[in-house]
């Protein structure tokens, strides 16, 4: 390796000066803040004008009933953090769900059923890891294709019928365990745990190391090709707890997902602060995220505003988030 | 630079949607409304002249057996096995037809057109169908025509002067009437109720949202609606969204309509996660596999579609009627065995009736 090198951006606590704690939170975490401030702004605001907003059972829903596209989207962060991108994982959570759910009635075990979606999910993801790494196709072609393959598999096996006879043991999604509604637990844990590992294993930087930049991370003795197949399964082992959260919420299961499912999980990634563009950015963001996104739902039913102003204000903000994204590296560079 | 692309083009489809933000209220289309009668006496509605095709040169088929093939969108599905069962419950009746269900096995047109072509080559007396395509399947439907073939269809419609009649399942303000009566047969005349949809764009529910509006406001004014949201086609979505509704109206709000199968088992899940099963009724258009579990709880009480099996049993007697030559251009009404007299519509549509309501007595007899 006789090429020159570009070193990363040198980063903010790498400084001799060390501002003060809260200087450098905002700093290092600037989109997180700005989410999570958004999220207190619009509970203040609504609660002024419907108290009923903040009720327990409100609460339960802004903060239970995304957690399965939150717990997708830490999957997704990583993905996207090495400068990729999933565009299948809506239909994959689709499969993995019907996965779930023809176990459960098949007279398998309960935890049989449950932990099945995850390692599917994982040789999936393996499989579109390897072509991305190895074969070198791009990610959203390899994505594109499996998106096609997924979706349109899922309604020639399952021929559009749907799950019913759910075991009630299997519908884990609607239990509480500590008096907390189980996806919200899901989501909590896994996103800190996520941060924890991204944050100081030596796997975990590197995932930032191969988005920020590639042959920097190939100089430094990073296997990128070997990190990308783990990352792409990792991702997939999220989608596949998610599907668990998805498919045990109602009684139910459908033969389908919700349309662009990936479109709002890919949302949450990046208004939730991970660059579009790869390196940067955590999973706390992405699931503050879906909790805004969950948050703006509720608000406008409580202020009766018309749903279509969620998709535009949603559209807004990853504008704005990609903008600021680009002018932070601009001045940086 | 793809990337960034990428970004905009994301950032785009949910922004496009901007444009939309002054829809309508309601959910409902600006279209006029019809609403049927509060006692349910037939729409007097205006008279349309015959639009079907007419055979060439059919043979006299007056009392003979007929040899008939259905062809449904696709076998092996639980509508379509109900549709075809009451083809073949009719064909029994009657004695004097000979029916035999042969679909794709996937609702395709292709295969649907090739397997319509074989059976015109073959030589039937009658076709029924229910189209994949409305526009691919006419040409097909013509050659049969002209080959002095009998066509009806149901379910699906093709190109009117593709085929002699249609046996249409349900008209918007017959589900809508439905509905509402549901509603306030479960909540009183003076109850609240929320409606969750899809989108307040999408063309069936908006017509159903405003047929709804308009037999609601006629026949039982003291009713109130507190609001209609949207919730795609995503039933976690329309469970939270049902949820949401739930918070907010507390004991104000006495029932949820929902009008998608994807929608209505999903609040009747919100309601029964809830503890609100007796508080909130659930009234909605929904598959009655997709609701068992709700109806077995107590929880839903009506489920408001069509019956496939008298769709089937319906079209078996059109097609009967109009081999026999009893059913002409410009009859109002068709004799249907046990459904009895069938409206005349729309020029050359038959309405199956009154949209069925499946209950708690008759849900497991449907498997679809």
């Amino acid at each position: 390796m006789s090429m020159a090198v570009n070193l990363p951006p040198v980063r903010p606590q790498t400084d001799h000066k060390r501002p003060g704690l809260l200087r450098r939170i905002v700093a290092e975490y600037g989109q997180e803040c700005v989410v999570l401030a958004a999220i207190m702004l619009l509970f203040v605001v609504v609660t002024l004008v419907n108290p009923r907003f903040v009720n327990a059972n409100n609460l339960v829903t802004i903060f239970s009933g995304n957690a399965y596209i939150a717990v997708a989207a830490i999957g997704m962060a990583m993905v996207i953090m090495t400068g990729n991108i999933d565009v299948s994982v809506g239909a994959l959570i689709g499969v993995l769900a019907t996965v779930a759910g023809t176990l459960a009635v098949s007279g398998y075990p309960i935890w049989f059923a449950l932990v099945a979606p995850i390692f599917v999910g994982m040789a999936v993801n393996t499989v579109i890891g390897v072509l991305v790494a190895y074969a070198k196709i791009p990610s959203i072609v390899v994505t594109l294709g499996a998106l096609s393959i997924l979706r349109g598999g899922l309604i020639s096996v399952t021929g559009g019928t749907w799950i019913s006879d759910l075991p009630p043991d299997f519908l884990i999604a609607q239990k509480r365990l500590l008096g907390l509604p189980v996806p919200f637990l899901f989501m909590i844990v896994l996103t800190i745990a996520a941060f924890l590992w991204m944050r100081y294993s030596a796997f975990g930087r590197s995932i930032y190391a191969i988005g920020g930049n590639p042959e920097a991370a190939v100089a430094t003795g990073i296997p990128v090709e070997r990190r990308l197949v783990s990352v792409f399964a990792i991702h997939g082992a999220f989608a596949g707890v998610a599907a668990i959260l998805f498919a045990t919420q109602l009684q139910v299961i459908q033969s389908t997902v919700p349309p662009n499912l990936e479109l709002t999980i890919i949302t949450a990634t990046v208004i939730g602060g991970v660059s579009i563009l790869g390196g940067s950015g955590t999973v706390i963001g992405s699931t503050l995220a879906t909790i805004l996104f969950a948050t703006i739902g509720s608000a406008l039913i409580f202020i009766n505003v018309s749903a279509y102003w969620l998709r535009a204000v949603i559209g807004l903000l990853i504008l704005a988030t990609v903008l600021a994204d680009m002018l932070r590296r601009h001045r940086r560079t | 630079m793809g990337k960034i692309v990428l970004s905009a083009i994301l950032a785009l489809s949910f922004s496009t949607s901007l444009s939309h933000a002054q829809s309508t209220w309601t959910g409902g289309d600006d279209l006029p409304t019809n609403p049927l009668a509060c006692d349910g006496a037939a729409a007097t509605a205006a008279a349309v002249p015959y639009d079907g095709g007419e055979p060439t040169d059919a043979p006299d088929r007056k009392g003979k057996t007929l040899t008939v093939v259905d062809v449904p969108k696709l076998v092996g599905i639980g509508y379509f096995n109900a549709t075809s069962k009451g083809i073949a419950e009719a064909a029994a009746e009657m004695g004097t037809m000979n029916a035999k269900t042969d679909g794709p096995s996937r609702a395709n047109i292709d295969d649907q057109i090739t397997l319509i072509d074989n059976y015109i080559t073959s030589g039937v007396d009658g076709i029924l169908f229910a189209a994949n395509d409305p526009v691919a399947i006419s040409p097909v439907l013509k050659k049969a025509l002209a080959a002095g073939i009998n066509v009806v269809g149901y379910d699906a419609n093709s190109q009117p002067d593709a085929r002699q009649w249609f046996v249409n399942q349900a008209e918007f303000n017959g589900i809508a009437k439905s509905m509402i009566d549901a509603m306030a047969a479960e909540i009183g005349e003076d109850g609240a109720f929320a409606i969750v949809t899809s989108t307040f764009t999408t063309p069936n529910q908006a017509r159903w949202i405003a047929e709804m509006e308009a037999y609601q406001s006629a026949c039982y004014p003291n009713m109130k609606w507190l609001e209609t949201v949207e919730a795609q086609e995503d039933n976690i979505l329309s469970f939270n969204q049902a949820n949401t509704l739930i918070n907010k109206y507390g004991d104000e709000m006495k029932g949820i309509l929902g009008m998608t199968s994807v929608a209505t088992p999903a609040a009747a899940d919100a309601v029964t996660q809830a503890g609100q099963c007796g508080n909130v009724a659930v009234v909605g258009l929904a598959t009655p596999n997709a609701m068992k579990p709700y109806v077995a709880s107590d929880c839903v009480k009506s489920v408001v579609l069509w019956n496939p099996v008298d769709l089937g049993y319906a079209a078996a007697y059109v097609l009967r009627a109009v081999a026999d030559g009893t059913l002409q251009p410009g009859a109002t009404s068709v004799e249907a065995g046990k459904l009895g007299e069938l409206q005349v519509i729309n020029g050359s549509e038959i309405l199956l009736g009154a949209p069925f309501v499946f209950t708690k007595d008759n849900i497991n007899d449907f498997d679809f």
